[in-house]
């Protein structure tokens, strides 16, 4: 410890006094998040407990990751009301609070990997699943709200496109199309289908 | 037909100074036609001061009848319907405005390598690892384990979760929102293992807390320690018995058996050995003596 006192001594002092009262166990988690599109470099958003003032994010930028910080923004988001389950009751989940720092030395964020660059995060099952439960929630809040798409909205599945394309060819054909058309002349004898199966004798 | 009397003021002073040229050099007489009396004696210095070489350029209002008076209002007769535009020039500073630089051209900022906020990312491009090496962690600490940590060690270890914690809620949250991929469940227990070891710190704190606070309350009842701090600062005094410990078995198999032999002579001289340690200061003890150091620990 005495190491890290010196240490700390031996540090420049920041632009601002920090605060004095010391907390030697802290149990918060603090989330640093990507920046807006279009959001300058010298700005970092974090989310923080809802307990946390501008003056303890500061703070804690300071002693814990020694990155100073010229002024902080606050906001709180409201979150939406869920419900529990499907019949349950409605409530509103916890708010979340997000604080928006200016650096004294700028921070860019690296860009998102391709989506050819994620295949150590399964990216392609990922996707397809992801895909598939949009799409279904989708259908359920059409349904849910009454809403039965017209047939000339609604997509044409891909086996009605093949049914569509077999009939066009049965009728462009030249003997056209009958009863039996597509069946295999029989002569009506009873037949042993799997006659030609090999079945292991020493099963029986 | 408008008469000439109805032309500008100025214009019809120039052509009647002209005519007065033509008719034979006479001396220049502004008003060719005596002032009657019905016109008002103003418009004849109207006349004449249209003649002057400096024009009155600022005076808006010429017209005949205007007043002479100042007005106090500078904007008089500006009008946005009518596009007058302001009564004077502007002044304008010679500096070109600037221009801005369009986002594209903007130089890219360089990221300090050193900077303090690297340590919220498990990976410097993709932020979050690939679940894979997420899930390669060991146990949490164990209480057993950390039982035997100083205080310094478990404080640096605490704060090595805590920053653990936070790099894995950072990767959880771009994992999710650049939609990366799989990841969550082994993110969930790498973090379980990381608050198992924070509970074992916690519980081995409180342990030695409340050693602390057994021993506190054993020391106040204890009639050797002394915990006011009042008494030269020696905490710790050891009673009689505890030096009459340091003697050697044999030489008390033979004190007792000569005690045996000569019971009634011993009594006195044992008498006077105990006041004479009674009255011995704890601060002149010999080295030999148990000395503070070695006394049992609570």
């Amino acid at each position: 410890m005495a190491t890290s006192v010196a240490e700390a001594a031996a540090r420049a002092l920041p632009n601002f006094r920090t605060g004095a009262k010391q907390i030697f166990l802290p149990n918060h988690v603090i989330t640093f998040i990507r920046p807006k599109p279009k959001q300058p470099p010298n700005l970092a958003t974090f989310v923080v407990p809802l307990t946390f003032n501008k003056l303890d994010l500061r703070d804690y930028l300071f002693h814990a990751y020694n990155v100073e910080v010229l002024a902080v923004r606050s906001f709180i988001n409201e979150r939406a009301p869920v419900r529990d389950g499907d019949r349950g009751k409605w409530y509103r989940p916890r708010s979340q609070k997000m604080m928006i720092v200016e650096l004294e030395k700028a921070f860019v964020w690296p860009e998102p990997p391709a989506e050819d660059a994620r295949e150590d995060f399964d990216y392609n099952t990922f996707r397809r699943n992801l895909q598939t439960r949009e799409a279904r929630d989708a259908e359920f809040t059409r349904r849910r709200k009454g809403e039965i798409a017209l047939r000339t909205e609604a997509k044409v599945p891909q086996q009605r496109k093949t049914l569509r394309k077999q009939a066009a060819a049965i009728l462009n054909s030249e003997e056209g199309w009958s009863n039996r058309s597509g069946v295999k002349e029989d002569d009506g004898a009873w037949k042993e289908v799997e006659e030609e199966m090999k079945v292991p004798r020493g099963k029986q | 037909m408008a008469p000439s009397g109805v032309i500008r003021p100025s214009m019809g002073a120039v052509i009647e100074s002209c005519r007065a040229a033509q008719l034979g050099g006479a001396p220049l007489r502004l008003a060719t036609r005596a002032p009657t009396a019905a016109r008002p004696s103003h418009l004849t210095s109207q006349r004449a001061a249209a003649i002057s070489t400096t024009a009155s350029l600022l005076k808006r209002h010429k017209y005949e009848g205007a007043r002479k008076t100042r007005d106090n209002n500078k904007h008089r007769g500006e009008s946005a319907v009518r596009r007058t535009g302001p009564r004077w020039r502007s002044s304008v500073d010679s500096e070109p405005l600037p221009k801005p630089v369009p986002r594209d051209e903007v130089p890219p900022v360089e990221t300090d390598p050193n900077h303090g906020l690297w340590d919220f990312f498990f990976d410097r491009k993709t932020v979050a690892q690939p679940p894979a090496a997420d899930a390669a962690h060991g146990r949490a600490w164990m209480v057993e384990e950390l039982r035997h940590k100083s205080w310094d060690d478990l404080h640096r270890l605490w704060w090595v979760c805590v920053k653990e914690r936070n790099r894995i809620a950072t990767a959880t949250w771009e994992r999710n929102k650049s939609k990366l991929g799989y990841g969550d469940v082994e993110a969930t227990d790498r973090d379980r293992q990381v608050r198992l070891t924070m509970r074992g710190i916690k519980h081995t704190l409180t342990e030695r807390f409340n050693a602390w606070e057994d021993a506190r309350k054993l020391a106040e009842a204890d009639p050797e320690i002394n915990l006011s701090g009042a008494g030269n600062g020696t905490i710790y005094t050891p009673a009689e018995y505890l030096e009459e410990e340091t003697f050697d078995e044999t030489e008390a198999l033979a004190a007792e058996e000569s005690e045996e032999k000569t019971a009634t002579e011993a009594e006195p001289a044992a008498a006077s050995k105990a006041t004479a340690t009674a009255t011995l200061d704890p601060a002149e003890l010999p080295a030999s003596s148990k000395s503070e150091g070695a006394a049992p620990r609570l």
